[in-house]
């Protein structure tokens, strides 16, 4: 019966049906045959009988020897044609049971029928006389609606007799109009099978008719009229069908749900739509038995669907929908010719043009998800349902309470999706997953399972793009190998919210839909429709606010409606204020909130509920309910703040603004304090703030919001400073650092540092041509940057503008610091007069910092290569440091002899311990080693003697008593070993002075 | 190596702001056994100095050899096991840390860390002193929790362990943690004292020192050394042969705020307002701490104020300030400062001109 409702044509396809069918072969086999309504025929009882009548005459006229037919006979018989009807029925009833080879039939029954005339003529006067019994039988008999009117079969001899005894097995007095009496045989149903080759009449006489005839005239005649009307309806819009039946104990939801897609609630373009989608997968899913339909169905949905998107996405499904080449030029042609009397021809034409051109293969739509999303309530689930039954599909549900782990669901999506189903109806599967966003977790896995699908199908759609071009014309076979692959049953997804997490992937891969509220007028009118079925007395008035209490939600509505059914109260106005509707526990988006918040609600609201108590409260109420369903006030307290400030209020010496922003940090200190404490419940007191700055700023007219970002973006900026300034801090030697903490470095000594950093005195030269003095100043500049472990680095982009205003060099890449501290000075609106070197200059400071360091590294790990073990990076001891610092430096610039007098005087002078001596001598013997181009081993090779006295001299002066001795020997053999075998190790090759010295394996090892 | 460090006494004989301080630490820790410390005394004054010269005079010069750790302790706080990581400084006599760093974390920090440490005595005990050293800095950041769990560990350790706290601010210190300590207040130099500070580094880098120019840097310093130093560094950088009256650069956050407040001073409205509101989270952005933040706006709308409001602004500030830091959003109470500001400077304005 689907399959016939979804194909009636509406009249006027019906007519360019027509006058297309003839042309092309193709069609004719799954077309409707040209008459009318075949299967509904047996219904329709008057024009059957009419039809009958027709038949039997001219089959009267063709035999040969009409010896006695029965049209005569009842013409003849004087008064009520209702008890010959049957008999017409029955003939005529006979003759559709075997429809498709009529004429054949015709034959036989002819046969037969001659032969009872045979018989009949041997009991003429007989048969006669009884008939006219029959006619005029007691009125009791006919007029009795329970009582069941029989003919009675009298067709041998011996079955009336004028005495009872004369006849063997059961029979009935039937008593003549002159008074005789006689007694009619009854003849069981299985005699009368038997004798149905005798007497035509027997078959029609008995067992079949239950009930009155006039009852079942009557019955047929309604039924046409539901078709008729079930028809008129598919055509126009907006006709209600009559209700089923009444059953009390059901839920009125249940009851009065849509059965049809006319009585579809929710948005009619949202339900052509989805309409529209699940026909575009007809070709695909049922083949091409139906495909003419729904090529007519689709080109009239496209014609009702107004916007011009949605047209546009409906002729790209007809191009999918490949017509096939078999269509030829001419006849197409022919077609519009035919179609001009048409209203819509061009948007048809443009249609079958668009078909026969589109190469794609005859396939499901391009989006094969559909996701239908919307707030409770208003028919998403209905609508899938609905419009997948309407379609032909029978569906398959999944939802929230089914398991939905993501390896059960595959399962159940895959039989549904890739199967069909083997037992019962033929009819191909829908899947509908209902409230796919509901429990997150397990969401997901339905939600992966779909994903994969379409993605296996996506690759091997890419794969047959190919094969299906070339083969456009024996397209049938490359359509069956498609139709093997994944995923080719429509999906309809519903979720409540669009922007869960977990739809993310799907939202981008499914054809989305959001539900919008239907109109109030729509939604009232059911309800009273409703309402005058139940019986509820309710005005509309009240109906309206009812809906307008509940946001349009159809299910909350009738919910209460049945409710105070229940209780046999009517509905009025006030009670929906009162606490008898149930509001739904709806949470609005943050957006909505804040809307509420800096705009004045409109009057009409006011006078709305604002009867009796003061609309202020009701306001508060309502703002308190909306805030607190929502949760999340850091949130909410936080758009506040940004958008504030931005409202247009009277606020002439900023007393508004200073409370706003006082009740703004009073909801700081509650959130801090719950935090802290964990007392949620002090949560309530948060709304109450939200109002309060309500009452102050809200103006008229619409504001407009921004998401608050400036405050995150505080935070993580906040953060990744922190994150730099720490990183730094770590690099820096501790014994710097330790008195430094973060804070006081932002605070007291970047600016400074900055200046000292880029003297302005340094001239852009080479090392060696600078005077001794600026020679001293830039090893103190260097000495400082290495300290701080500061250098510079090339930077592609260039992120401080206002720093870098002094750059002539006109290079893409500049050299800024490398941990960036000079972003930490750059205030948006704010320049700065810091000064900045020359790109020269940095350049040969980063040169110089490089080799300070290494040589600060060698030196270090050359002091005492134990204690550095565990940190594995450059960290000389302190005091050396500087002293050892500025002869390196010397080193570099002039003569090494010079140097090693040098430090061997600074540490001399300070210092007079045994570690210091060690040390310098090392320092010594390395940067001999680092001037001298061809290495000796004898400098260096008292260098690892001098690091291990230094590391015994520590335990000499820590424990007094020296446990030389002791580990002098066990040392010895592994000097020697290394000593053995020395190699040599070049540091940054790059440079012209590049840093040599020997080091041992052992040493990386350590 | 800038002129900070440089010359930053090493040994408590050298000291030469707080002498008085420097020479009772010595008598204390050369005499007898030395008791808990509390450092206290606003940023710049020399505190960590003075704990460092301590130190060198506790236990030679090997206590300046530290090496940085950064290791992850593993807390097991009841049901869960809590990821700490912390820095620590450490020689072979002292461990230095902060345990603020931890966030609301701290209180097991005091709890297992610390305890810990404070348990296992050293490993010499043949050294001079029979007990290590564990400084804690910002001790005032500490929350309560953590302040409580530590004074009995002050307690109980305390043959084997001394604790030398530092903090800003020694009201934020519980008394119970105050009573166990010897208190030590370390006062922001005076001018003079700073003045001298910079003519004996003027005469160590042999610098001609012109007059009243270190008494200009002293004033500018806001009477912290550290940035005196600095800023003697930079003139000295930018201009070698001084002259009395050369710039002195400014702090550039500084000179932020009083553009900031200057803002504020020209216009008062809820747009201005949002303008300023830019303007200081920049400051927050670049790690500047609101409350420095809060004080220096104050000070740079003292400056342009009229004498009859300052008492009002000021006490507006405090109230402000004080909320900032029971709050969490600090910008909403500097912001809700600004605006009371611009609320009484209004009032002001049109009561005086109409």
């Amino acid at each position: 019966m689907d399959m016939e409702e979804m194909d009636i044509p509406q009249p006027d396809e019906l007519e360019w049906l027509e006058a297309n069918s003839h042309l092309h072969d193709e069609y004719e086999d799954f077309d409707e045959p040209p008459q009318p309504y075949p299967q509904d025929l047996d219904e329709e009882d008057e024009f059957q009988s009419q039809q009958s009548n027709h038949y039997h005459h001219q089959n009267h006229q063709q035999d040969p020897k009409p010896t006695l037919s029965i049209p005569p006979k009842t013409t003849a018989a004087t008064t009520d044609s209702s008890s010959t009807l049957p008999t017409k029925t029955q003939i005529k009833k006979r003759f559709r049971s075997d429809g498709q080879d009529s004429s054949e039939d015709w034959a036989r029954s002819e046969d037969k029928r001659s032969r009872v005339d045979d018989v009949r003529l041997e009991n003429e006067e007989e048969e006669e006389e009884e008939e006219d019994w029959l006619r005029y039988s007691p009125p009791g008999r006919t007029q009795g609606v329970e009582v069941v009117e029989e003919p009675v079969a009298v067709v041998e001899e011996k079955v009336v007799s004028r005495f009872a005894s004369e006849i063997d097995g059961d029979c009935v007095p039937v008593t003549g109009l002159d008074g005789d009496r006689v007694y009619a045989k009854m003849i069981s149903r299985l005699e009368e099978m038997n004798g149905l080759k005798k007497v035509d009449i027997k078959g029609y006489s008995s067992g079949l008719i239950s009930e009155p005839i006039h009852i079942l005239i009557q019955r047929a005649e309604t039924e046409a009229f539901k078709k008729a009307l079930q028809a008129s309806v598919e055509g126009s819009t907006d006709a209600i069908l009559p209700e089923t039946p009444v059953v009390n104990e059901k839920l009125w939801v249940d009851k009065y749900a849509p059965n049809s897609f006319m009585e579809l609630l929710s948005d009619e373009q949202t339900n052509r739509e989805v309409l529209l989608w699940l026909k575009q997968w007809d070709s695909c899913v049922f083949g091409s038995d139906i495909r003419t339909t729904t090529d007519e169905v689709l080109s009239s949905l496209r014609r009702h669907s107004t916007v011009s998107q949605h047209q546009k996405s409906a002729r790209r499904s007809f191009s999918r929908n490949n017509r096939g080449p078999t269509l030829s030029k001419e006849n197409f042609e022919v077609i519009n010719g035919l179609g001009l009397e048409n209203n819509d021809t061009k948007g048809i034409q443009e249609s079958w043009n668009k078909k026969t051109k589109g190469p794609g293969p005859a396939g499901p739509p391009e989006r094969k998800i559909l996701l239908l999303c919307g707030p409770p309530g208003l028919g998403k689930t209905t609508l899938a349902h609905v419009a997948a039954r309407h379609c032909g599909y029978r569906v398959v549900e999944i939802n929230a309470s089914d398991d939905r782990s993501s390896s059960t669901i595959e399962g159940k999506i895959l039989d549904v999706v890739q199967m069909n189903s083997v037992m019962g109806d033929m009819k191909p599967k829908c899947l509908v997953i209902d409230e796919i966003d509901g429990a997150l977790g397990d969401g997901k896995g339905a939600v992966e399972v779909i994903l994969k699908m379409l993605s296996a199908d996506r690759k091997s759609d890419i794969g047959k793009e190919n094969v299906s071009k070339e083969e456009q014309i024996g397209r049938t076979s490359s359509r069956k190998k498609h139709r093997s692959e994944s995923l080719s049953r429509p999906v309809i997804c519903i979720c409540n919210d669009l922007y869960a997490p977990a739809l993310r992937p799907l939202r981008q891969a499914a054809k989305v839909h959001i539900f919008v509220q239907p109109t109030v007028s729509r939604v009232v009118s059911r309800l009273k429709y409703i309402c005058i079925k139940e019986g509820l007395k309710t005005s509309s008035i009240a109906l309206t606010a009812l809906a307008e209490y509940t946001d349009c939600d159809i299910r909350s509505c009738l919910n209460t409606l049945q409710f105070l059914h229940k209780k046999k109260e009517p509905l009025n106005v006030l009670e929906i204020n009162s606490q008898v509707v149930g509001r739904k526990d709806t949470s609005r988006s943050v957006f909505e909130i804040w809307k509420e918040i800096f705009q004045k609600r409109k009057e009409k609201r006011d006078r709305k509920y604002g009867n009796g108590c003061s609309s202020t409260s009701k306001d508060f109420e309502f703002l308190h309910s909306l805030i607190s369903n929502r949760g999340d006030y850091d949130l909410i307290l936080d758009g506040i703040h940004e958008n504030m400030l931005q409202l247009h209020y009277h606020d002439p010496v900023m007393r508004k603004t200073v409370k706003c922003l006082h009740s703004l940090g009073v909801s700081d200190l509650v959130h801090q304090y719950i935090m802290r404490t964990q007392k949620m419940s002090l949560q309530v007191y948060q709304p109450a703030i939200a109002i309060t700055v309500r009452d102050l700023v809200a103006q008229n007219e619409r504001p407009n919001i921004e998401w608050p970002k400036s405050f995150q973006r505080y935070r993580t900026m906040l953060m990744e400073k922190m994150d730099i300034l720490r990183s730094w801090h770590n690099r820096i030697s501790p014994h710097i650092s330790r008195h430094l903490s973060t804070k006081s470095f932002v605070e007291d000594s970047i600016s400074p540092l900055l200046h000292i950093l880029s003297p302005p005195t340094l001239r852009p030269v080479a090392v060696h041509l600078l005077s001794d003095k600026e020679k001293n100043n830039m090893f103190q500049l260097v000495n400082t940057m290495v300290s701080y472990s500061l250098t510079y680095k090339n930077q592609k982009a260039d992120p401080v503008p206002s720093i870098l205003r002094h750059e002539t060099v006109v290079d893409v890449s500049m050299l800024s610091f490398d941990p960036p501290i000079g972003d930490l000075i750059n205030f948006k609106g704010y320049s700065s007069d810091h000064l900045v070197l020359a790109a020269a200059v940095k350049q040969v400071l980063v040169h110089e910092v490089e080799k300070q360091k290494i040589l600060q590294g060698s030196i270090s790990r050359s002091m005492d290569p134990t204690d550095n073990c565990s940190e594995g990076n450059l960290r000389p001891v302190v005091e050396q440091k500087g002293k050892v610092q500025s002869a390196a430096f010397g080193c570099a610039t002039t003569s090494c002899a010079e140097n090693i007098q040098n430090a061997k005087n600074t540490s001399n002078l300070k210092q007079s311990n045994l570690v210091t001596n060690q040390v310098s001598a090392a320092s010594g013997s390395t940067l001999s080693s680092t001037t001298s181009v061809q290495v000796s081993s004898p400098g260096p090779l008292k260098k690892p003697s001098g690091g291990s006295f230094n590391f015994f001299d520590r335990f000499k002066k820590l424990s007094g008593k020296g446990s030389e001795n002791a580990d002098n020997p066990k040392n010895k053999p592994a000097t020697l070993e290394r000593d053995s075998r020395p190699l040599l190790f070049k540091f940054n090759e790059g440079y012209t002075n590049a840093v040599k010295r020997p080091v041992r394996i052992r040493e990386f090892l350590l | 190596m800038l002129w900070v460090d440089k010359y930053r006494p090493k040994t408590l004989d050298k000291v030469i702001v707080h002498e008085d301080v420097a020479q009772n630490l010595k008598k204390l820790v050369t005499e007898q056994d030395c008791p808990h410390l509390l450092f206290y005394g606003p940023p710049g004054s020399g505190k960590k100095t003075l704990i460092m010269a301590l130190l060198r005079q506790m236990f030679g010069p090997s206590a300046e050899k530290v090496k940085v750790e950064n290791k992850t302790w593993k807390v097991d706080a009841g049901t869960r096991t809590i990821d700490l990581e912390l820095t620590t400084l450490a020689s072979t006599y002292h461990v230095e840390l902060n345990p603020s760093d931890a966030g609301f974390q701290d209180r097991y920090i005091v709890q297992e860390i610390i305890k810990e440490m404070a348990k296992n005595r050293p490993i010499d005990t043949k050294g001079k002193k029979g007990f290590k050293v564990l400084v804690l800095n910002e001790v005032d950041k500490l929350s309560r929790e953590a302040q409580h769990s530590l004074r009995r560990t002050m307690e109980k350790y305390s043959a084997s362990c001394r604790l030398i706290l530092c903090c800003n601010s020694s009201s934020k210190v519980t008394e119970a943690v105050r009573s166990r300590c010897l208190n030590v207040r370390i006062n922001a130099p005076t001018e003079e004292q700073i003045v001298k500070v910079l003519e004996f580094i003027g005469k160590k880098e042999g610098l001609q020192l012109p007059s009243g120019f270190a008494a200009r840097i002293a004033e500018k310093s806001n009477r912290s050394l550290r940035r005196a130093i600095l800023a003697f560094e930079t003139c000295r950088v930018q201009q070698y042969p001084f002259t009395s009256n050369q710039a002195i650069s400014p702090m550039d956050w500084e000179e932020y705020v009083s553009e900031i407040a200057s803002d504020i001073m020209k216009e008062q409205s809820p747009k201005r307002l949002f303008q300023v509101r830019g303007k200081i989270y920049e400051l927050l952005i670049n790690c500047i701490p609101p409350e420095i933040v809060l004080k220096r706006l104050l000070f740079e709308l003292l400056k342009k104020l009229d004498a009859e409001l300052k008492h009002e602004v000021c006490h507006w500030a405090a109230y402000y300030e004080h909320r900032m830091r029971l709050g969490q959003k600090a910008i909403f109470h500097i912001e809700a400062f600004v605006a009371k500001f611009m609320s009484i400077y209004k009032g002001f304005l049109i009561a005086a001109f109409g």
